[in-house]
């Protein structure tokens, strides 16, 4: 283990080598699997080892509940994210590890189908797939289409026709199963991750091996060209931007994309033809071409306007929202209706926001009135409860 | 181009709070923003943004439009020219005048306004009145209502009809004949002109029994207002404005089926009162109507059954 102190904080590096075992106690698993039985040893085995993490809800993309029963599980090995790794890339070696898991998978379930959703169900690896899943009668493989955003858990659930009313749906991807064959078969915890480090401001995009709190600075030294480029965990569309304060490679990072920021001002950029940049609407040239470069920046390409109902948005939005709507509702501090047009169901994909030519952010604005919504929700509860209290002081 | 970045940076410090040009500071914005393109980055996800934009957008209804123009400035002659510039004076007038008020930016909608107002203009209409009517309807149209994208109805719908119902006699007395070659591209003519005798439309025709040739409207050498005459510019255009999808075809698709629908109804039952459905399709403001207005983003319903029925809506009353 080396240890490199990095202002007031100390970063481990390379510890991946060395693999411990975990602290798992005897006595406690016993117990346990006498209360619980061998599924919740599984269960109990996989939270104390940092595998649990891997799982969400997909509608709501929460830690699902160690004690639940979903009413499917999915798991997916794609991610439609551009400059993120796709997990059947990730899987090429490692397939033994992945039916084992698959398997391991199954026996914490009672009978609920698993939906394996793969790339291209008639591709030689899927083929490949299929023979090491042969007899595995749980498992049923699903194509969809290759299109952001339905690598989205909630947006696949409902592709698969999984109702959000009725128990949850757990889903998880590629490295997950990795995470849960090596907790329940090695019992080793789960401390490496496969991350892609990709973006325009990268020499050249890989895929690279790090353990939680793997410091950046040593991936951004290494990879990254760009004198302040912009540092985002995650892809373009949904990441988070990597400020100056961030050390490490987070729990539940899957790629480092890097953009470089808009450098200088175009000279009448609205009326040139647009072969060099690909958009929604087909206002420029290069909708007239099958291939073109382009050279993504974090550029806002235009400047804030009032929404003109183009409906890009909507055509757009993979929950069936009406985006628009729900602006305007927040235009006007309308929280009640935002919330009955739908506002929870929002996938937070950030098409809309993507395609709108007046630049409105309308997904920061979504996630604004979920917040305003929950407070709202808090202090009735909150007031109810202390009406309660009061009444009963009075009697 | 450098040198122009250089004198906006110089004159900026004017327009900022405290400079002696303050108030104009939406002007300085605008002009600066036509050259320069802002260059803002995003704040958070998602950190890519379409290149689409407002001024982009706009454009494309301008370009789709050039068809229409060009038709115009054929058969109708330099005037059109002139009262185009009219239009933009007076609509821009009005929405500077209002981003200054407001303190907000100038919107690009009023290039679209001021061009398409003219266009819906008899050619002879005199120039007090393009003023009139482009003013008022971007301040009626659009500014009361607080502006783009809040406005009810098309400002330069607003405009054309506070105009027919403001001075009727005015406006039915603007139409003028068509020229037949290109003897007008650089000729000012108007209702004075001998050479250009003021004339019926087909439709004021067609109440009388006579029916103008369909390759005449087609071509566009009808009398008529300047950008609604030549059926042929208008689909060449309207049909780069709905591969743009810019403009929807929902709108266009379902006002163009019942209106043909129903024109052929009529004629069928009284085919010596009405022309063919293609006849009536190609003649008055229909087409243009269809492809340049009613497909305004944001007079029309949003929803895509609520675009079926206001097409339909809009094709039935229209026949």
């Amino acid at each position: 283990v080396r240890l490199e102190a990095v202002q007031d904080h100390i970063v481990l590096e390379d510890l991946a080598k060395e693999q411990e075992h975990a602290d798992v106690d005897e006595q406690e698993i016993q117990h346990i699997s006498r209360k619980l039985g061998s599924a919740g040893i599984k269960r109990y085995k996989l939270l104390m080892l940092g595998a649990w993490q891997f799982l969400y809800d997909a509608h709501t993309g929460a830690l699902p509940d160690p004690l639940g029963t979903p009413q499917a599980l999915i798991v997916s090995t794609i991610s439609l994210e551009p400059f993120t790794a796709r997990g059947d890339a990730q899987l090429h070696t490692r397939l033994l590890n992945f039916t084992r898991g698959l398997e391991h998978l199954q026996s914490l379930l009672e009978y609920q189908p698993i939906y394996l959703v793969i790339p291209n169900i008639k591709s030689e690896f899927a083929d490949l797939i299929r023979n090491h899943i042969r007899g595995y009668a749980w498992v049923k493989m699903v194509e969809i289409p290759l299109t952001y955003p339905y690598d989205d858990f909630a947006v696949l659930a409902r592709a698969l026709e999984l109702p959000r009313s009725k128990r949850p749906v757990w889903a998880m991807r590629t490295e997950g199963v990795l995470a849960i064959d090596r907790a329940l078969t090695l019992s080793k915890p789960c401390l490496v991750r496969v991350i892609s480090v990709g973006g325009t401001g990268v020499v050249s995009p890989s895929h690279v091996k790090v353990m939680t709190g793997y410091p950046l600075k040593a991936i951004i030294d290494k990879h990254v060209f760009e004198h302040t480029p912009r540092v985002i965990d995650g892809g373009i569309m949904t990441g988070e931007t990597l400020g100056t304060k961030a050390l490490g490679v987070g729990a539940e990072c899957r790629g480092i994309t890097v953009l470089s920021e808009p450098k200088g001002r175009e000279f009448l950029g609205f009326v040139r033809p647009g072969s060099d940049r690909g958009s929604y609407s087909a206002c420029f040239l290069s909708a007239l071409m099958k291939k073109f470069n382009e050279r993504l920046t974090t550029a806002m390409r235009g400047e804030g306007r009032p929404c003109i109902s183009c409906n890009f948005c909507e055509e757009v939005c993979p929950a069936g929202l009406m985006p628009h709507l729900l602006h305007k509702y927040m235009h006007r501090d309308l929280l009640e209706e935002t919330s009955r047009a739908g506002v929870d169901l929002c996938v937070s994909c950030g098409l809309c926001s993507y395609v709108c030519p007046s630049k409105i952010d309308l997904h920061a604005q979504f996630m604004e009135a979920r917040r305003l919504i929950e407070e709202e929700k808090k202090e009735i509860a909150e007031s109810k409860s202390h009406s309660e209290a009061a009444k009963e002081v009075a009697a | 181009v450098r040198g122009l970045l250089h004198l906006f940076g110089k004159v900026r410090p004017a327009f900022e709070e405290g400079g002696k040009l303050r108030p104009f500071r939406p002007v300085y914005e605008a002009m600066e923003n036509f050259f320069f393109a802002p260059s803002t980055a995003t704040l958070a996800a998602p950190h890519v943004r379409d290149p689409i934009n407002l001024k982009r957008f706009m454009s494309m209804v301008i370009i789709a439009l050039v068809p229409c123009i060009a038709a115009g400035f054929f058969f109708f002659g330099l005037r059109f020219a002139f009262m185009i510039a009219v239009s933009y004076a007076a609509g821009g007038a009005v929405e500077v005048l209002f981003a200054m008020v407001r303190k907000e930016q100038i919107n690009e909608g009023f290039l679209v306004t001021g061009m398409l107002f003219p266009m819906i203009l008899a050619p002879g209409t005199p120039f007090w009145m393009v003023a009139l009517g482009a003013a008022f309807g971007v301040f009626v149209g659009k500014e009361v209502f607080g502006g783009t994208g809040r406005n009810l109805f098309n400002p330069a719908l607003v405009g054309r009809c506070f105009l027919a119902l403001a001075y009727p006699k005015a406006m039915s007395a603007s139409w003028l004949k068509p020229a037949a070659d290109f003897s007008r591209l650089f000729h000012y003519v108007d209702a004075s002109n001998v050479d250009a005798v003021t004339t019926a439309t087909p439709l004021a025709l067609a109440k009388q029994g006579e029916f103008a040739s369909l390759a005449h409207m087609i071509m566009g050498s009808v009398a008529g207002s300047i950008g609604e005459t030549s059926a042929l510019a208008i689909i060449v255009g309207g049909t780069f404005l709905l591969l743009t999808r810019v403009a929807n075809w929902r709108i266009v698709a379902s006002i163009l089926a019942s209106f043909a629908a129903l024109a052929a109804i009529l004629h069928h039952a009284q085919p010596d009162r009405f022309g063919s459905a293609l006849w009536h399709l190609s003649a008055g403001g229909l087409l243009f109507g269809a492809f340049f207005m009613a497909t305004d983003p944001v007079t029309s319903p949003s929803t895509n059954a609520g675009k079926w029925l206001y097409g339909a809506v809009i094709g039935r009353s229209r026949s």
